[in-house]
């Protein structure tokens, strides 16, 4: 209690609230310009926020989060481009009312659940990690190795490409995790003599590179691609009959998404997607789904945005991020020296609860913000993309060498930003890579201790409950779509009337 | 995971579909070499793993990973890439070898020629994109974060 209260004191500072309101309008702004997401977004801030105290620095990235997954409803309300892949789902509907004149109602719709999905998963949030947290204590290396191992593997399901591609993808960024000095033996390892690889390669440059660059050399592809954008005279707000139709519809995505948000490295754009096929499912007028249902922008909106919520429980609590953004928000804990993990909550919890806070206030924020400011943010989207890459690509490059000050880090962005457009080309996705990254030296150290404590019985993981539950987990994950799969393709040639809809 | 059902077995794959896997699994044999020679622990002193165990066992499964993509990648070899993706590559190429002589007359030369190259004509906005943003961001890092770029032909103007 005392903690909840400290970190409320140390938010009410007028310097940080509006700091905050200033990233809520950025990340409402980088949300809505289609191609810049939550998590390009976060990267690009991770070096503005290295000089800030730890708080401001983690709210910051946070309220970035929180913004960006709600702004991307408003280009894809108003100019049929999701702003973020989150928001996909919400063009269906949000577009076609759009083009009916309903425009306000769309916007004003998705801001309300937007806002009560992000509430709420935050408060999940505030309940659940600390209380994950207390599990968590107890665990030992092997368990902690265990969970790692299952937190990397959730990372096949991500998004649509390939399981095995997202594996490999996962398992090349945790061998890039191995290089400079090995913390158990202190060896140097793939550093051809560098000095500037004895400390592994950064987390920033190599996010920046992977999120931003590659980004600007993919938009490169889309220069041909025209948008259409609908005028939008008046803000006309949904009525209490639409609220009446869609209560139901927005507790039952914010469940969802909390619940999708917390699973390892699943993100806002699965919790949309499955947000979405729920409210048609449960529906009395799902043929109204795809020609401007209110019900379809509640559904994805308030799936989306609670799963920011809950994807920062694994995060804080355990040092698992719970979806890509959350893994940027990762890598600025690590680099403000912080460690996320059950000790967060003992040894931090001020500071645990501080973020609390500012997602809650975020998340209010962004209704007026995001309604209000709708217009304006209308006309910003318009931005030529010939005129804002070339800003983002100077931004990308003084912020990577800004942290360390180091060239060295301005070519490593460079690299991973070409490896990751080529990766992304060839169906490999960049966010199991980053994550591997991450996590790859906890992977490591947990397995070193791991080996010390079972003195090199590796087998003798198998033997402790918690660390068969989540290798049972992993294999689950790993083979559990290709095996599921299998059954419902025998299905599907046997009965193939029956096949049903797909929700992912 | 959709590779795995939904999708046609493609008549004839694309060079990428044998060329990828080989790349990396030539990279993993390349990285494997590397951590032949890494320093190994004395048996007296080791405890746990040696430093080379864990890339090695990483190593290992990429390579399985890569294997299977010969027999299970379904994904289709997308077009070939346009030209103005090569030519911002190229330009990326450029800016390396610009940054060399300074970083700032680097980000400046290829925020204005991007800009021309994806199709702006406005002198205005070329010169905003050019000149004004990087100017801009040069400030605010120096001067309120303070961070020190590394100097060369036109940060030695300011730097002294």
């Amino acid at each position: 209690m005392d903690a909840a209260f400290n970190g409320l004191l140390a938010l009410a500072d007028v310097n940080l609230l509006g700091l905050i309101l200033l990233a809520t309008l950025g990340g409402v702004l980088i949300g809505a310009l289609p191609g810049l997401n939550g998590t390009t977004g976060a990267a690009l801030l991770l070096p503005f926020t290295i000089t800030m105290e730890p708080i401001a620095a983690i709210a910051v990235l946070t309220t970035v989060y929180c913004a960006a997954t709600f702004a991307g409803a408003i280009t894809a309300i108003l100019i049929n481009t999701p702003g973020t892949s989150a928001s996909a789902t919400t063009c269906l509907d949000g577009y076609p009312l759009a083009q009916r004149g309903e425009a306000g109602r769309a916007l004003g719709m998705a801001a309300v659940s937007s806002t009560i999905g992000g509430v709420v998963s935050v408060i999940c949030l505030m309940l659940a990690a600390p209380l994950l947290a207390r599990v968590a204590y107890n665990f030992a290396p092997p368990e902690y190795f265990a969970l790692t191992m299952f937190g990397l593997s959730m990372l096949a399901t991500i998004g649509n490409g390939s399981p095995v591609k997202n594996v490999l993808a996962g398992a090349t960024g945790v061998l890039l995790a191995t290089i400079g000095i090995d913390h158990l033996t202190s060896i140097e390892r793939f550093t051809f003599g560098l000095n500037e690889l004895s400390e592994g390669i950064g987390f920033v440059p190599m996010m920046i590179g992977l999120f931003g660059i590659s980004e600007l050399l993919f938009q490169a592809e889309k220069l041909h691609v025209k948008r259409r954008q609908i005028t939008m005279k008046a803000i006309e707000l949904p009525t209490r009959a639409d609220y009446r139709k869609v209560w139901k519809v927005i507790l039952r995505s914010t469940g969802i998404g909390t619940f999708i948000g917390i699973l390892p490295a699943e993100g806002a754009t699965v919790a949309s997607m499955i947000g979405y096929n729920e409210a048609k499912r449960w529906s009395k007028t799902p043929e109204e789904f795809g020609k401007g249902s209110i019900e379809g922008i509640a559904g994805s909106e308030a799936a989306n945005n609670s799963a920011t919520g809950g994807a920062m429980v694994p995060t804080l609590a355990l040092g698992i991020p719970g979806s890509p953004t959350a893994a940027v928000i990762l890598a600025g804990l690590m680099v403000h020296g912080l460690r996320p993990g059950p000790t967060l909550f003992t040894e931090q919890a001020d500071f645990a609860f501080a973020i609390f806070w500012a997602m809650l206030l975020v998340n209010c924020l962004f209704f007026f913000v995001g309604l209000w400011g709708a217009k304006l943010y209308a006309r910003v989207t318009l931005i030529p993309i010939n005129i804002l890459w070339p800003i983002v690509f100077t931004f990308s490059i003084i912020g990577a060498y800004a942290l360390d000050q180091s060239m060295t880090d301005v070519w490593i962005a460079l690299g991973a930003g070409i490896l990751g457009f080529f990766m992304r080309r060839y169906g490999f996705s960049v966010v199991p890579l980053a994550i591997g990254l991450i996590l790859g030296g906890m992977l490591e150290t947990r397995f070193g201790q791991s080996m010390v404590m079972l003195d090199e019985k590796w087998w003798l993981i198998f033997s402790r409950p918690l660390s068969l539950f989540f290798i049972l987990l992993t294999a689950l994950a790993l083979f559990g779509p290709v095996i599921f799969g299998r059954r419902r393709k025998k299905k599907a040639v046997a009965e193939p009337i029956a096949e049903p809809e797909s929700t992912t | 995971m959709q590779s795995d059902q939904g999708h046609p077995r493609p008549s004839r794959y694309g060079l990428s579909h044998y060329a990828i896997p080989t790349v990396i699994i030539a990279f993993c044999a390349l990285a494997f070499w590397l951590s032949t020679q890494f320093d190994r622990v004395p048996p007296i002193l080791k405890r746990g793993i040696q430093p080379s165990d864990f890339p090695q066992l990483i190593i290992g499964l990429i390579i399985l990973l890569s294997l299977s993509l010969y027999i299970w990648d379904k994904d289709k070899t997308p077009d070939p890439l346009s030209g103005i993706v090569w030519k911002t590559i190229a330009l990326m190429v450029g800016f390396v070898a610009i940054a060399q002589i300074d970083l700032m007359l680097g980000i400046s030369l290829f925020g204005g020629c991007l800009t021309i190259l994806w199709g702006e004509r406005r002198p205005a906005m070329i010169a905003i994109v050019a000149i004004l943003v990087p100017l801009g961001a040069f400030f605010l890092f120096d001067l309120v974060f303070e961070v020190r770029f590394p100097r060369g032909l036109l940060t030695n103007f300011w730097y002294g």
